[in-house]
Formats: C-alpha cells, structure tokens, sequence
C-alpha cells in the first residue's frame, strides 16, 4: 500500500510540473507548443500501439486503445458517446471520414490544470490527443484526429475523425 | 438514477446553460423566460453549466465525480515547499 501511495505522489508531482512546463512553454511558441507536444503524443502513442491488435472496426479499435492504456498502467477513462438526437454512434461526414463522439471523464491532465488554474485545451491535452490518434493509426492504419470539441470541469468531449 | 434540475425561481433566462453545453441538453422556454432541462440522455456530466449558472440553479443528481487524487494529505504536504 506503501509502495502504490508513493507511486501516486510521483505521478502527481510529475503531472504538477508537466502542467507548469506546458504553461510556460505556451505563451513561448505560441501554437507551435501544441505541434510538439501533440507530435511527442503521437510518437509516444505508435510505439505503445506497436504490437496492438490490428483492426478496421472503429469501436474495436477504441478499445484496443484502452487495452493499451490499461497495459501501461495508465489511468484514463473514457466511453463512447451517442447524443439521443443521432440515430448511429458512428456517423460519417461528407468526406465519407466516420466520426465518433468520445467523453472523458477521469482525466488526470484536467487534474493537474486545475490544480494550480492552469486553462485546458492547452498543450498537455494536445499530448493527450496525440497519443490518442497515434494508437488508433497503428491499429487502423488510417490518419485520425481528436478534436476537442468540449472542455468541462467534470468531463470532456472530444471527436474521433479516422478518414476514409 | 442520474438526474438534473433547474431551480425555476433563480433562474434568470441568461441562457448562458445553453451557450455552454456541448450536447444541447437545454431549451429556452419562450414564454417562462427560463431555461429548462430537453434532453437529459445528452448530458455527460460535464458540470460546465453547474459552475456557469449565474444563480446557481443549475444541480446535477448522482453523477460521476471526477477522482480527485490530488486532495491527498501526503502529496500536499510535499507541495508546500512549492506554494
């Protein structure tokens, strides 16, 4: 027990800092701080996927997604989302990209923002959209994209884009 | 069983619930002047309109509460030195 509140404290002091470089580096490189933290989720979120199960059914791969996180211990929930007004969870756009919504809940990125007042949609959620999409194109191998579309205080909702 | 209530006497049909939900949970009712709760298998629990209601008439009924792991004692102690 010891072991895993010491592992906690860790964590949560690496997410602090994690979060303050972030807010520095914001105000620095402007939107370039988003690229590159995004571009370090991306690469981080391939190299997790890289013996990840292949598949071409989207919520199959998310979650495959979540077995990754999981098997890294990485604590970060999330679900499928459909609002009651849509008829399918996925939806396709004019593109023929399917679409899906996916809501966020314990989130420890929002945590470590809202600890010291730092803004969300900033680059640590970038990181996060990153990784995101970087495991979804290992395993669909198909270029995704994670939009937020909402950043709340209790949860957030974002957008799956895996093109055509 | 989840629920949410708009408390009709403190509302002041700002509409600001409607600008800031993401799933379009709520309506405006034209002729009450107040905001009232559509689609309630929308809502993700959010809590944006919670702290945004002006009046605070806005309150949600058993929804998922976000860990809050860092309201630790351990962990706060070691941030001290920090603050």
């Amino acid at each position: 027990m010891e072991e895993i509140l010491k592992k906690r404290r860790t964590l949560q002091e690496t997410m602090n800092f994690m979060a303050a470089l972030s807010a520095g580096i914001e105000p620095i490189l402007g939107r370039g701080a988003n690229s590159m933290t995004m571009s370090a989720g991306r690469n981080l979120g391939r190299k997790f996927s890289e013996n990840a199960k292949h598949t071409d059914d989207l919520l199959q791969a998310i979650d495959e997604v979540r077995n990754i996180l999981v098997a890294n211990h990485c604590l970060w929930g999330f679900e499928p989302f459909k609002p009651e007004e849509q008829a399918e969870m996925i939806t396709t756009d004019e593109k023929g990209n399917r679409q899906i919504f996916i809501v966020f809940r314990d989130c420890m990125i929002r945590q470590a923002l809202f600890r010291f007042g730092h803004p969300q949609k900033g680059s640590l959620c970038n990181m996060m959209y990153g990784f995101f999409a970087g495991a979804l194109e290992s395993i669909m191998g198909k270029k995704a994209t994670l939009d937020i579309k909402h950043a709340g205080e209790n949860a957030c909702l974002k957008v799956l884009t895996v093109e055509a | 069983m989840f629920a949410m209530f708009i408390d009709e006497k403190a509302c002041r049909g700002c509409q600001l619930c409607l600008d800031v939900c993401p799933t379009k949970c709520f309506v405006f009712n034209e002729e009450t002047k107040k905001s009232v709760v559509a689609r309630l298998g929308n809502c993700i629990a959010c809590m944006s309109c919670d702290y945004l209601c002006p009046s605070g008439a806005i309150s949600h009924q058993d929804h998922h509460v976000v860990k809050n792991f860092y309201r630790n004692i351990h962990f706060s102690q070691r941030m001290e030195k920090f603050l």
